[in-house]
Formats: C-alpha cells, sequence, structure tokens
C-alpha cells in the first residue's frame, strides 16, 4: 500500500479538523509579514482559513485577524494596571488570554467544520510564548485536537552568519523536544538572500566547518562536533525558502504543513491515543491550577484600577468577509458570551475581597 | 596594583530567576566579606531585591524609548542594548568605582538579544576589553528537570544562546527549593547533574519516527564533550548549595589566583592590562 501523500480534509463534515500551524521565531524574523502573505495566498487559492493574533503589543497586524488577543486584552492598560514592565506586560496579556482560552477554542470548534487551516500569530519574543505556562496550554489546546504543527521563522540574511544560524537549529530543536510537535523551518526574505546556503550547510558538513572557521576559532572546534548532527537536522526538519514579499516558496510552504500534519498523525497523535484517558485528565487538572494561579497572582498584583478597565468586553472573532452564508450572531451568541465574561469577572473580584 | 576585574554575567530566560539569584549571591558574598557590586544591564528591570550599584536605566530606559521613539517592546528593547554598547563610555566611568570589586551583572533575559541580533556579545567583548574575567552563568528553572525532553531541551536552549559569547560558562538549576514534595533529590542527582547520558537517553520520548534517534544520540554527544551536562543545583536555603554554586563559578574564571603574580595567558590579555593600569 502507497503510503498517504495527502493530507485528508473532510470540509462540512464535523469529523474535519484543520491543520493548525503556529508562527515561531526570533523577534524580527519576519513572523507577521510571513502572516501577512499566508492569509493573502489562502485568499487567492480560496482555503478556508482561521488567523489569531497572540500578540499583545503589536502595533499594527497587515491582515485581519478573526481572533485578536488585543481586542480583548489592552497590553498597555495591563502593564500600567499590574505596575508592570513591558515583559510583565506581554506575559500577563498572555496569561490572561489562556485563563479564558476555552471561550477561543468554542470559536475555533464551531468553525473547524469549514476550515482547512488555522494559523497563529505569536508574541515578538520567541520565549514568552515557548516558555510560558499560557503558551503551553494555547499549543496544548490546539494539539490535542487538531494536527498541529510549528513553524520556526529563520532569518535567512541574518543566518549568514554561522553562530546565528546554529543558535537558531539548536533553538528550533529545543522546541522539538518540548513539544514534541512536527517542525517546519521556514527561511523568509530569500528575495534578498536565498537560503540555498543553508541546505548546503544543512546537506554537506564541510561546507559548513569551512563558513564557521571563518569567522573564529571557538565555532570551529565547536562545529567539528556539531557539523554532524547538521545532517540530521536536514533529516527531520522541513526546510522551506520563503520570501513573504513576492510570495515565492508558498506552494512548498503549503506541501509542507500537509506533509507535517502527516507527521503529525503518524507520531504525536498516536503518542496522544495512547495515554489519553491519562493524560486529558492530569492536563485538564494542570491547566486548572495554572489559571488559578495566574488569577491568583494577578489578584495579589491589582492595584487601584479594576481589572474590568484591562479586559475588554468579550473575546470576539472579526467579521470574516469569506464566510457571508454563516450567520455571525448566530454562531457567537453574544449574550452568553457576556454571561461568561460576567463570571470570569466575578471570580477574577472575588479574589479582590 | 592591578588585581584582576572579575564578573559574573547572570544570564537566562525570564522567570528563571535572575534577579533573585544575583541577591542570593550579594548575601552570600557579604557573609563571606567579599566586596561585591551588582550591575543591572536590563532597561526593562523594576523593584530591584537587591541593592543595585550601577543601573542601566540612569543611561535609558525601555519605557523613554517606548514613548518618545513610540517603539514595540522589542525593538526599544534593542535600541536601548544599541545605545549601552555605543555609550561605553558611561559604563566604563561607573565601573571604575568598583575597581577591586566582584562585580555580578543582571542582563536581560530575551534570547534574541544573544543569538539573533549581535548586541549582547558587543556588550560582552567590550567588558573583554576593560580587562574583565568573566563567567556566563545560565539559568535555567528547575521544572526543565522534570523529564528527559525538557533537561534537552534545556540544554539546547542555553548551548544556543551561549556558543556567541565565548566566555566559560556555568549552568546553574535554581528553585530546587521549589521542588514538588516527594521528588527524590538523590535520583535527580544521579540523573542529570552527574549527567547519566546513556540513562537519559534510554528513557527519551522518541516519536515513532525513528530517525530522531540519531538526532538524539548525536545531539547528547555533543552536549556531553561541551559539558553542557554541568549543571550545579541551587537551593536558596541551602548555604552549602549556594556555597558550591559560587565555587563552580569562580573556578570558572580562575578568581582568587591573584594572590601570587598573574601570568598574562596571551598579548591580548597583557595590552589590555597595561592599558587599564594606563587609564588609572
Amino acid at each position: 500500500m502507497e503510503p498517504k501523500q495527502q493530507y485528508e480534509w473532510h470540509v462540512g463534515s464535523s469529523t474535519n479538523r484543520p491543520i493548525t500551524a503556529i508562527i515561531v521565531g526570533m523577534a524580527g524574523s519576519g513572523k507577521t509579514t510571513l502572516m501577512q502573505r499566508l492569509n493573502a495566498y489562502v485568499h487567492a487559492q480560496k482555503y478556508p482559513s482561521y488567523l489569531i493574533n497572540l500578540d499583545p503589543a503589536v502595533a499594527t497586524i497587515p491582515y485581519t485577524a478573526n481572533i485578536d488577543i488585543r481586542d480583548s486584552i489592552k497590553y498597555k492598560q495591563v502593564m500600567k494596571t499590574y505596575s508592570l514592565g513591558p515583559n510583565g506586560g506581554i506575559l500577563t496579556s498572555l496569561n490572561l488570554f489562556a485563563t479564558r482560552f476555552d471561550q477561543v477554542m468554542k470559536f475555533v470548534e464551531k468553525r473547524a467544520p469549514q476550515l482547512q487551516y488555522i494559523f497563529l500569530d505569536t508574541p515578538g519574543q520567541i520565549e514568552v510564548f515557548n516558555w510560558s505556562a499560557s503558551g503551553t496550554i494555547i499549543t496544548d489546546s490546539f494539539a490535542t485536537i487538531y494536527p498541529t504543527v510549528y513553524v520556526y521563522v529563520v532569518d535567512t540574511p541574518r543566518s549568514l552568519n554561522p553562530q546565528t544560524f546554529m543558535s537558531n537549529m539548536l533553538y528550533a530543536t529545543s522546541l522539538f523536544y518540548k513539544t514534541k510537535l512536527p517542525i517546519i523551518l521556514v527561511f523568509t526574505k530569500t528575495d534578498i538572500v536565498k537560503h540555498d546556503f543553508a541546505v548546503e550547510w544543512m546537506t554537506k558538513h564541510e561546507a559548513f566547518e569551512e563558513a564557521s572557521k571563518v569567522n573564529d576559532t571557538y565555532m570551529g572546534t565547536f562545529t567539528q562536533s556539531m557539523s554532524l548532527v547538521m545532517g540530521e537536522f536536514y533529516e527531520n526538519f522541513t526546510c522551506v525558502g520563503v520570501s513573504s514579499m513576492t510570495g515565492e516558496g508558498m506552494d512548498k510552504l503549503f506541501e509542507a504543513l500537509q506533509k507535517a500534519a502527516l507527521e503529525y498523525e503518524k507520531g504525536y497523535k498516536v503518542e496522544l491515543e495512547e495515554r489519553k484517558a491519562e493524560l486529558i485528565k492530569q492536563e485538564e487538572k494542570r491547566q486548572k491550577e495554572q489559571i488559578e494561579k495566574f488569577k491568583k497572582e494577578m489578584h495579589i498584583e491589582v492595584n487601584t484600577t479594576s481589572p474590568m478597565n484591562v479586559i475588554g468586553q468579550t473575546i470576539e472573532p472579526a467579521q470574516d468577509q469569506d464566510m457571508e452564508e454563516e450567520d455571525e450572531e448566530n454562531l457567537f451568541n453574544e449574550e452568553e458570551e457576556q454571561e461568561h465574561f460576567q463570571d470570569f469577572m466575578r471570580t477574577i473580584n472575588s479574589k479582590k475581597t | 596594583n592591578w588585581m584582576g576585574r572579575y564578573a559574573q554575567l547572570i544570564m537566562g530566560p525570564a522567570g528563571a530567576g535572575k534577579s533573585t539569584f544575583c541577591e542570593i549571591m550579594e548575601k552570600h558574598c557579604v557573609s563571606l566579606k567579599r566586596p561585591i557590586h551588582i550591575v543591572n544591564l536590563d532597561p526593562a528591570a523594576e523593584n530591584f531585591s537587591y541593592t543595585v550599584s550601577i543601573d542601566i536605566k540612569n543611561l535609558i530606559t525601555i519605557d523613554d524609548v517606548m514613548e518618545e521613539m513610540n517603539y514595540g517592546p522589542n525593538g526599544a528593547l534593542v535600541y536601548c542594548m544599541e545605545y549601552l554598547v555605543s555609550n561605553m563610555d558611561w559604563l566604563k566611568e561607573e565601573l571604575g568605582h568598583y575597581e577591586d570589586d566582584y562585580l555580578i551583572f543582571d542582563l536581560p533575559g530575551q534570547i534574541e538579544l544573544y543569538s539573533h541580533i549581535p548586541v549582547m556579545n558587543k556588550v560582552v567583548n567590550l567588558l573583554k576589553d576593560l580587562g574583565f574575567n568573566l563567567c556566563c552563568v545560565y539559568l535555567l528553572d528547575a521544572h526543565f528537570m522534570s523529564d528527559n525532553n525538557k533537561f534537552l531541551s534545556g540544554a539546547l536552549q542555553a548551548l544556543s544562546a551561549m556558543i556567541h559569547l565565548e566566555t566559560p560558562h556555568v549552568n546553574v538549576i535554581t528553585k530546587m527549593d521549589l521542588l514538588p514534595p516527594g521528588s527524590d533529590e538523590s535520583e535527580f542527582f544521579e540523573k542529570y547533574f552527574e549527567a547519566d547520558v546513556p540513562l537519559i537517553l534510554a528513557e527519551m520520548y522518541k516519536p515513532k519516527e525513528s530517525k530522531w534517534d540519531r538526532l538524539t544520540t548525536l545531539l547528547a554527544q555533543v552536549i556531553q564533550e561541551y559539558n553542557m551536562v554541568n549543571f550545579y543545583p541551587l537551593n536558596p536555603s541551602d548555604e552549602e548549595s549556594v556555597n558550591m554554586v559560587l565555587m563552580n563559578i569562580d573556578h570558572a574564571m580562575q578568581y582568587g589566583e591573584d594572590e601570587e603574580p598573574k601570568e598574562p595567558k596571551d598579548e591580548n590579555d597583557f595590552l589590555n592590562e597595561n592599558q587599564n593600569e594606563n587609564n588609572d
């Protein structure tokens, strides 16, 4: 039997599972412009998709997000209310959002039968998402239901520096060991520098050794050890070069997404099924504890302003031009939402007294 | 009377306990009667739990940059660090007050500053030029030791940040006192602190595809070769563990070897020392 080559959707059916891509990368690597290109591409190809922005501190996003953390969490207000610095502000905003992520998942689940892709844009600083409890809650919320893939964005021109390149590779690998989810390396800005050199470094270890020696001696000895590992990176990660400016490479990226979704089904999902009962129980308990902890922490740090000012009314998806046939109001019952929110506020306020 | 200058550089992701580490070191050095001063180089840091001797915020603050330049938090942070690099005279002058003291630098936690944008290595190189013997202290939260995957993941993360700085380094596992009750500390020690790599590998999660096996094996070898597995546990409530950590850091930067006349290691060191003497 031929192995399955293409991911199968069941659009229109309740068994349909959209591919979820979580876009991560170092600040400045081009996550948000990639999102813009992805948005343009799925519109052109008519792939029904859902876009979620999780960066509370971004000033503007060049695409329309179906769900935007900034609609419900005011980052600057969070900083003021809880007397936090910029980093604490981003983290706390994400925590606040995570306490209500079950709501987001409800919206997503209602929409899922119609969708082929879900894209998540993450906060600028990579660790805020990857190493925080709320980032884990959000990732797991998707990964336990949908084929979920990490898209690790690598700045191609900066990676001409072998150390930066190696850092990125190690970081991506570290991400894999933590999440166990498939990872696609997307080399961006290929209109400025082609990513061919990166592929060459990964496939011919002499090439990488040569490049590093030019730079300095310490790296030279380090790469002696790492050069053999490089080939394994290439074996294990799918590498795609993309220009968000011109759109070059997007077809390959979507092929890679499907391939990674199949990988998810063979790897993560099997593992998940095996441990499902135990996992779900553990996970629910852990999430609940974590969320309680967030709420508690936020209460302690509350100064004078009520968090009511910090959080907007509800988490609401933006109007979606693509799905005109659906009645938005029916899908997202505002009254019910309002009740959920009041509930949430009561919990927070009761902690206050 | 050149005594050599010594400094710890405290790194690690947000929440790893960098400020707490500085506080613990400060208390411990006071009890050892070792003159110690802490330098904050994180322009976004607030509410210090230790005595700040030099504070980058006297030069520039992230809030000012965000407000006046209308930058986001990332851009502002990078701007601040670049600003520090181009105003090293400020730092040089500030450091002049603590010529003979042992310094601890509390650094920002964003990994981007180390591996994506070459700004932290500029700062570190300037400190080297000022004649400092440095030791990077990379902090990881004890929860990274909770399973094998996280261990490897944390080790790679530390390695990723550190290959840029080219200074001696020590890895410290913080918050050992917060381990869940019942965790077997002796098992912990054997496995992670003495780096039983074959055991870690044997227990390692493997996806269904065997191609990961080779990557895991190779990475573990690299980690072992590069002494990445030298993690030292820090339990703030245990004086002995604090002392062990300090001793290991001192050893890495060859602190305390000044009692005897110090042989310059190479020409550069010699030049630096001369330069510094001339400056004095």
